[in-house]
């Protein structure tokens, strides 16, 4: 059934911070009389999200994610806008609300640290009323899924970082929650627990049809699991649409990378090149090229005629340069 | 678009707050000696102030209290004393200043389960350690005990409301943590305050004149001392009905400062984030 599970209007959140000067005058000033500043680190966001889209929420350290997530969760109220998720406006924070969400943190536990990991899901298991037939199903799917049956009976201190994320998942998941936040779930993991935890991600919203918002600043983690991106900046939307689509609006050029013929290579140090067309890159006879991508398809042509071309690619830039040049220059 | 914090207690929830009750009971077994060596340091001051005061008194009478007296008001004084401590008051304010109050909000049970929890783990790894050691120095230091049946009806509900005053009056200063990053210097304050005025330095009826009227209205003594003296007989009918009224007045302004700042910190923590 397709229908909006998270949809935000014009979401805001403006802090009031106290400005602080140096200096022991000035802070001595700042007890009488304070002065603030108002942050504004989320602006008028709006985004919809279909039950059981797995969406990523991208942008830089500062962008606003985190706010964001802290507004749909409940733990922050919005100076402005609207959000509905699963029905509920999150910051009234009602116990039916929190009972369908969950929010995994790659960077906080739900885990009591000095009992097994078992013994923790019992307290969830309770916490969230979770019937005891449901219960049994539920964590023995997700144990299979993550297969970490060894785990069980361990101190939760004993458990590396990746045997932790297992269980702040199964902790995460075991109310079966209909919407999913996650902040960084793979900060700090090794390259096979990242992929494993995100085949584990996959696997479990395609059965389950968890709605699931994920924010990482791995582009592996976003480009494994999310066919869609929220990119925000400096708390403003920047784009909401497909990641493959995300070069083609942010990144108005395209890389052509060209195999000049060896016999040729003494005059390519010379080679001219049509106006508007920049080198990126050359190592001997490769050369790649960085081309508008309006002129691209003419470009490669007057190339083609005018090089002693070997071997010629042209294709978007990889998605980490563009995503980088949105977070240093504020988009394109 | 305004909140629903009508409700922030989740207090409703019992079902969970009694499995994390027994979680967090499970886990502070693990470290039993731990805990024991925090009440074996507990217990140090009374034990000092009962050597004190038996030696002063020797064979005779200090305010009409006698050796053995003191030694029952003392080995009384030790398991109150360790009953009516809240050790979940100081770990208040680092939930809000280590940003772990958001992983607590964000489940569907009050965080103040969480403190009630170790609030109840901890009495019963302490009493563990604390029993014995008050029932073999009893046998060795020969308590003079007066109760009478009605100073034991009585002792029951002045503890537990003694334990109920302290536990509110640390967590309202405790709560102090939303606005203040050291508010927990309040805490060591009162801690000073309950030695000095709670009958832990010497009973409440030896203080000299002006701090024991002090003793006797302020809140502290209410915390400890009165249902040492109350098990030890030396509270009289119209002390009795005046202790327990003082008692409750201090709570139930303990219990609206608690309500009314975690309404209002929860309300502010929302709005500035953690």
């Amino acid at each position: 059934m397709i229908e909006a599970q998270i949809t935000v209007q014009g979401l805001s959140k403006t802090y009031r911070v106290p400005v602080r000067t140096e200096g022991l005058r000035a802070s001595l000033k700042s007890l009488v009389k304070r002065a603030y500043d108002n942050v504004h680190a989320v602006q008028n966001v709006s985004f919809s999200i279909r039950s059981g889209e797995i969406v990523g929420l991208i942008g830089p350290n500062g962008a606003g994610k985190t706010t964001t997530l802290k507004m749909l969760t409940g733990l922050l109220h919005p100076t402005g806008g609207q959000a509905r998720v699963a029905g509920f406006i999150p910051w009234q924070r009602k116990n039916a609300y929190l009972q369908r969400i969950s929010m995994v943190m790659g960077n906080k536990s739900q885990m009591i640290w000095d009992i097994p990991p078992m013994d923790s899901f019992r307290v969830l298991g309770e916490i969230y009323s979770v019937p005891s037939s449901l219960f049994k199903q539920t964590l023995e799917e997700l144990i299979e899924l993550l297969d970490m049956q060894e785990l069980l009976t361990k101190p939760v201190r004993n458990l590396s970082m990746g045997e932790r994320m297992k269980c702040e998942l199964v902790a995460g998941l075991l109310y079966r929650p209909v919407v999913m936040f996650l902040d960084e779930p793979t900060l700090g993991l090794d390259v096979s627990m990242q992929l494993r935890l995100r085949r584990f991600l996959a696997e479990y919203n395609r059965k389950s049809g968890v709605t699931i918002l994920l924010t990482s600043h791995y582009m592996a983690d976003v480009m494994a699991l999310c066919p869609r991106v929220i990119l925000i900046h400096q708390g403003k939307l920047l784009y909401d649409g497909e990641l493959g689509s995300l070069a083609q609006k942010m990144a108005p050029f395209k890389l052509v990378r060209i195999t000049l013929g060896a016999e040729n290579g003494s005059s390519s140090r010379d080679v001219s090149l049509p106006p508007g067309v920049e080198i990126t890159n050359r190592e001997n006879n490769l050369l790649t090229l960085r081309v508008g991508r309006a002129e691209a398809p003419a470009v490669t042509a007057q190339l083609l005629q005018t090089l002693p071309v070997a071997d010629l690619t042209v294709e978007d830039p990889p998605i980490e340069a563009v995503i980088d040049q949105v977070y240093t220059e504020g988009g394109v | 678009m305004n909140s629903d914090f009508s409700q922030p207690h989740r207090v409703g929830n019992l079902r969970g707050g009694v499995a994390l009750v027994k979680a967090t009971w499970a886990s502070w077994v693990q470290y039993r000696s731990f805990f024991f060596i925090l009440a074996f340091g507990w217990m140090i001051q009374p034990l000092i102030y009962l050597l004190v005061w038996t030696t002063a008194a020797g064979g005779k009478t200090i305010g009409g209290i006698s050796r053995g007296e003191f030694v029952a008001y003392y080995l009384v004084l030790i398991l109150v004393n360790q009953i009516t401590y809240s050790q979940a008051n100081w770990t208040v304010g680092d939930l809000v200043r280590y940003g772990q109050m958001n992983r607590l909000l964000i489940r569907p049970l009050s965080p103040f389960y969480e403190n009630l929890s170790s609030e109840m783990a901890g009495k019963v790894v302490y009493m563990i350690f604390d029993l014995p050691i008050v029932l073999i120095l009893a046998l060795i230091m020969r308590p003079e005990m007066h109760a009478s049946l009605r100073d034991l009806l009585a002792f029951i509900p002045a503890l537990l409301l003694a334990w109920a005053l302290r536990f509110f009056w640390g967590y309202w200063l405790a709560l102090l943590a939303f606005w203040a990053t050291r508010a927990d210097a309040l805490l060591a304050l009162q801690d000073s305050l309950v030695f000095l005025l709670a009958g832990q330095v010497a009973p409440v009826g030896l203080l000299p004149g002006l701090l024991r009227t002090a003793a006797e209205i302020l809140p502290f003594r209410y915390m400890v001392g009165f249902p040492v003296e109350v098990l030890t007989g030396q509270v009289e009918t119209t002390g009795l009905i005046m202790g327990f009224a003082v008692q409750a007045v201090w709570l139930a302004l303990a219990l609206t400062l608690t309500a009314l700042l975690w309404r209002l910190g929860l309300r502010r923590y929302s709005a500035v984030g953690g």
